[in-house]
């Protein structure tokens, strides 16, 4: 509780606030761009933060990652561009919403669920971060390999329509996921001698043109000028209803999120995807997921934003980078001249505490400032869609090309939006592919690893007590999920009428 | 999870196989062939040692079999969460403009400069908007340019030249 | 090329007198007139990015302009090598690379540049020793032990490395080389998460940079067993070296040079070169450095001459190396 006390007393200086706050602004002006989601943007503002000393530089560098966050997420809602795994699932019913005029509260359920899983996480930060990164390193390849497939198995729910279709385009997502080098054999797949895709397809580009061109193309299917979007806004705040509905996921899903994220290699990124498919499975009208329903906000973005938190407690107990924002934290530390590591918590306690209360200020800051501009985001929907579309191809186009400088990640856009819309014309969504893409390289990789160090032995998924445990969760889920559709499809056949 | 594959759902309800699906399920089964078939060129490599192409031959496989139930499903009634939607042509036009402003940015940004080529691309976006006009496209791209040209270079400082080597920049 | 033009020439953009607005020739005298882009192979935050983030700010003042880092990632760190080929020879783009350079025309044979003909070099800027270390519960306890432990058990010891081309994997091919034994290799996606399986004991051994191990084995997270520099190091000093613990051959360090077009004018290089031996001598660099457990070179190797000897050097070493391991970048 000491380090509680000391690191209040550090974030709450006032020139601390003031750095906060400066790296919120920042990261949610900059997160907000179209094309250019968190990590994206710590790097893109991380040498400002050098200009600082290392408390108010890391103070700085996490409030530019969470502001990135929700400005992200902002973006998602608003046009339906998301610029991180994390955001593509808050952009399925986000955009729903913004589109039936309700952009107001599905932004402000963003916010506040945000904050509410920001500070629930930031206590499991602050008590349980010595055991739960010992939980971390439990985690061995086998392990990793279940988890990615209870991940991938649970996906299915994100879909609103047919099973096997969204099977098809997880399936779709992981061959995706394989171009590029292998980095096991180091030969280059699927890459037809192109150099710059050595790296993989580019994920940002590829959910732009799934999600945003798409769209933009479906929209333009109207004839007349007349016929475009007409967005109507209806009041800014949630109602009583809206928050009776939301305070359920929200507590499952920074629940959900705080473990996830502690997971070494890429657990946050299954948090707001297993969030979203676990407020489907329990709501009473799960169908309606998908057509702009407040749960699918609030659930994924508290689990989102309770991970993030918590992936940092490997990186401030054992000094290792879980996320590549972590990764760039770590060459901040260095350049700041703290060595990131076991030991940097008993050495540096001022710096490490102020940092973990700080997440709560800026957490607290995040809302103050958002709220208001709420007004003025959703304004920006009433500008006219013939300048808007535009403009989101600009922004696109240069926020994907920016990042590095590679003009392959502009064509994915265009390729991937052309995919986008005919598979979603015919009744095939794209979030599903997104996440097989996400947690393809995991899955192969994983997979691999694990036969390798087993000398090949397949027996190691079942016989490690964690491993066995995810695949038996992911069998029983697959149980249920067919059980009852298998049911209701006898249902449709006698009442001759469906959906 | 709402509806699934339409085995032994409204067999017979249209004589035609559903078009939507029959697209998609030959969509994957292509897909999923190419990539097998491109996976096979690499080393497959055994359990111990998965080689290069093991793990997209595996699910190329598995997608050509996704593919095939799509198709399947076209043939009994179709994909029922999309069967009775109404579906606008396809706006070949414009979606052509859409792509090809995408493409010219990133053939010409690095040659060109940001700024030329910005024009062009929000120009030829723009014409993509239905009942616009030439000069009206015209201004809607110089005002997004100018946008565009402020935040990323004048506020975010992104190290991108404004004009490239072909204009002598 | 990339070269920043400054602001002032968005209100020539407008006015659209393209020509007018080009950039003027450059003149080595009055070098550096603009921002320069020191171009990282690797991604922000990771060991490379963070020496040139270093010694980038005490090089830009004594230049007397901004040094900007921009990452240009992927394939090995080719993609930024070819870009720097390319750029305009006017000393406004600078590559930092480390032995990847000399490993890259072994790894790549359709590599797009020549190492040695397509760059001048600047001069060399730290050589980042290595460490081997194991999981805290791996059974022996120092070098000697752990070659006859791998020399038994070869069917079953792991060797973890941070994938295709890493230094990890170059290291790791030497000790397989000096001892005899083609053991099992595990690669992972960067350093960090092999670390981590390290540190979990999922995987046996493997040998990696001090700035990943030093800290972890100051904490006494891992087991080490010896550095491989001729010196021990200052951070470690209870690590003997290879040499001193019985496998001499293992000498490797990940060393980091600057580069330029080859066809840069002389006068510029000589100032760079110049400011890279300011910043070396920057007690702050000294310090970060230490703390990474790694040193600037002497003074005597900041020069392009000894700079493209180790570099020559290098490229004889690992050429062959690699072929024989069958290893390849694509």
């Amino acid at each position: 509780m000491d380090g509680i006390l000391l690191g209040l007393e550090t974030a709450l200086q006032p020139g601390n606030i003031l750095i906060c706050l400066l790296g919120v602004t920042l990261g949610t002006a900059v997160g907000v761009l179209p094309g250019i989601g968190p990590t994206a943007t710590v790097a893109l503002l991380l040498p400002i933060t050098f200009e600082f000393d290392p408390v108010a530089s890391l103070i700085m560098l996490a409030g530019i990652y969470y502001g990135a966050q929700y400005g992200g997420s902002t973006t998602a809602i608003l046009l339906n561009l998301p610029g991180e795994s994390s955001s593509v699932v808050t952009a399925l019913d986000g955009h729903q919403m913004a589109k039936q005029g309700r952009a107001g509260p599905a932004l402000a359920t963003a916010a506040l669920g945000s904050f509410f899983a920001g500070t629930v996480a930031t206590v499991v930060l602050a008590m349980f971060a010595p055991p739960l990164a010992d939980l971390a390193l439990k985690f061995g390849p086998a392990d990793f390999f279940s988890i990615v497939v209870l991940g991938l198995i649970a996906s299915i729910a994100l879909a609103s329509g047919s099973t096997v279709k969204a099977l098809a385009m997880i399936v779709l997502g992981l061959l995706l996921g394989t171009i590029g080098q292998d980095q096991f054999t180091g030969v280059p797949r699927f890459t037809f001698g192109v150099r710059e895709l050595y790296g993989g397809l580019d994920f940002v580009s590829l959910a732009v043109g799934l999600f945003g061109l798409a769209e933009i193309i479906r929209n333009l299917e109207s004839r007349h000028s007349t016929e475009l979007v007409t967005r109507k806004v209806q009041g800014l705040w949630l109602t009583r209803d809206d928050f009776r509905r939301i305070r359920m996921p929200v507590l499952r899903g920074t629940a959900l999120g705080s473990a996830l994220g502690v997971l070494p290699g890429g657990g946050h990124v299954l948090a707001s995807f297993t969030s979203y498919s676990l407020e489907k499975k329990l709501s009473k009208e799960p169908k309606k997921f998908g057509t702009g329903v407040i749960e699918g906000v609030a659930a994924p973005e508290s689990a989102n934003n309770a991970a993030a938190q918590t992936s940092f407690i490997p990186l401030l107990s054992l000094g290792l980078p879980t996320h590549p924002v972590m990764a760039l934290l770590v060459g901040a530390f260095i350049i700041q001249g703290i060595t990131p590591g076991p030991n940097v918590i008993n050495d540096e306690p001022e710096l490490v505490w102020g940092l973990i209360a700080s997440m709560w200020v800026g957490n607290l800051l995040l809302v103050l400032l958002n709220l208001p501009l709420i007004g003025i985001w959703v304004r920006m929907l009433t500008v006219p869609y013939n300048v808007l579309f535009p403009a989101i191809i600009a922004f696109a186009s240069i926020g994907c090309y920016s990042i590095g400088l590679n003009a392959w990640d502009v064509f994915a856009i265009a390729g991937a939006g052309l995919l986008g819309y005919f598979l979603i014309r015919w009744g095939c969504e794209a979030a599903p592919l997104l996440l097989g893409f996400v947690l393809g390289p995991l899955l192969e990789e994983n997979l691999r690893r694990a036969m390798i160090i087993s000398r090949g032995d397949p027996s190691v998924f079942v016989t490690r007590p964690i491993s066995a445990s995810l695949l038996l969760l992911a069998a029983i889920i697959i149980v249920v999920a067919v059980l009852p559709s298998v049911r209701k499809k006898r249902e449709v056949v006698f009442q001759g009428e469906d959906d | 999870m709402s509806t699934d594959t339409g085995v032994g759902n409204g067999a017979g309800h249209s004589p035609a196989p559903f078009r939507p699906d029959l697209l998609a399920g030959g969509s994957f089964i292509a897909l999923g062939l190419a990539f097998a078939i491109g996976g096979a060129r690499y080393d497959v490599g055994s359990a111990l040692r998965m080689g290069s192409g093991y793990v997209p031959i595996a699910l190329g496989g598995t997608l050509v079999v996704l593919g095939a139930l799509v198709v399947v499903m076209a043939f009994r009634g179709g994909d029922p969460a999309i069967r009775d939607v109404e579906r606008p042509p396809v706006p070949w036009r414009r979606a052509g403009l859409l792509v090809a402003a995408i493409l010219f940015f990133g053939f010409t940004v690095e040659g060109l400069g940001l700024a030329p080529t910005l024009l062009v691309t929000t120009f030829l976006a723009a014409l993509a908007a239905p009942e616009v006009k030439p000069v009206r496209a015209a201004l809607t791209a110089a005002g997004i340019t100018a946008l565009c040209l402020v935040v990323f270079v004048a506020l975010l400082q992104l190290k991108l030249p404004l004009l490239g080597d072909w204009l002598g920049g | 090329m990339r070269r920043h033009i400054p602001l002032t020439s968005l209100a020539c953009l407008t006015m659209l007198t393209l020509a007018a607005c080009g950039g003027g020739d450059a003149d080595p005298a009055a070098y550096p007139e603009d921002d320069i882009t020191m171009v990282v192979p690797f991604s922000a935050g990771g060991p490379t990015d963070t020496v040139a983030r270093l010694i980038a700010e005490p090089m830009a003042e004594e230049l007397g302009a901004d040094i900007v880092v921009q990452n240009v990632e992927g394939a090995g760190g080719t993609i930024a090598g070819g870009q720097v080929a390319d750029a305009d020879a006017d000393g406004y783009e600078v590559l930092i690379h480390h032995i990847g350079m000399s490993t890259a025309p072994g790894l790549y044979p359709d590599l797009a540049y020549d190492p040695l003909e397509d760059f001048k070099t600047v001069g060399l800027v730290t050589d980042v020793p290595m460490t081997i270390v194991a999981r805290p519960d791996f059974e022996p306890e120092t070098l000697e032990d752990l070659v006859s432990y791998v020399e038994e058990n070869a069917d079953t010891v792991t060797l973890a490395n941070a994938g295709v081309g890493a230094a990890s994997q170059l290291c790791g091919l030497l000790i397989e080389q000096a001892v005899g034994v083609d053991l099992t290799e595990v690669p992972y996606d960067g350093t960090g998460p092999a670390m981590t399986d390290l540190m979990g004991g999922q995987v046996d051994f493997m040998c990696d940079q001090t700035t990943n191990t030093a800290s972890q084995l100051q904490a006494g997270k891992i087991k080490g067993y010896a550095v491989t520099t001729p010196e021990p190091v200052e951070a470690l000093p209870d690590l003997p070296t290879t040499a001193e613990a019985g496998l001499p051959d293992v000498q490797v360090g990940v060393w980091h040079g600057l580069y330029v077009p080859a066809d840069t004018p002389d006068e510029i290089v000589e100032k760079l070169t110049a400011a890279l031996e300011v910043a070396l001598e920057d007690q702050n660099v000294v310090d970060q450095m230490a703390t990474l457990g790694t040193t600037p070179v002497p003074a005597e190797d900041v020069t392009p001459e000894a700079h493209t000897a180790k570099l020559e050097e290098q490229i004889d070493l690992w050429t062959p190396i690699i072929e024989e391991s069958g290893v390849t970048g694509g």
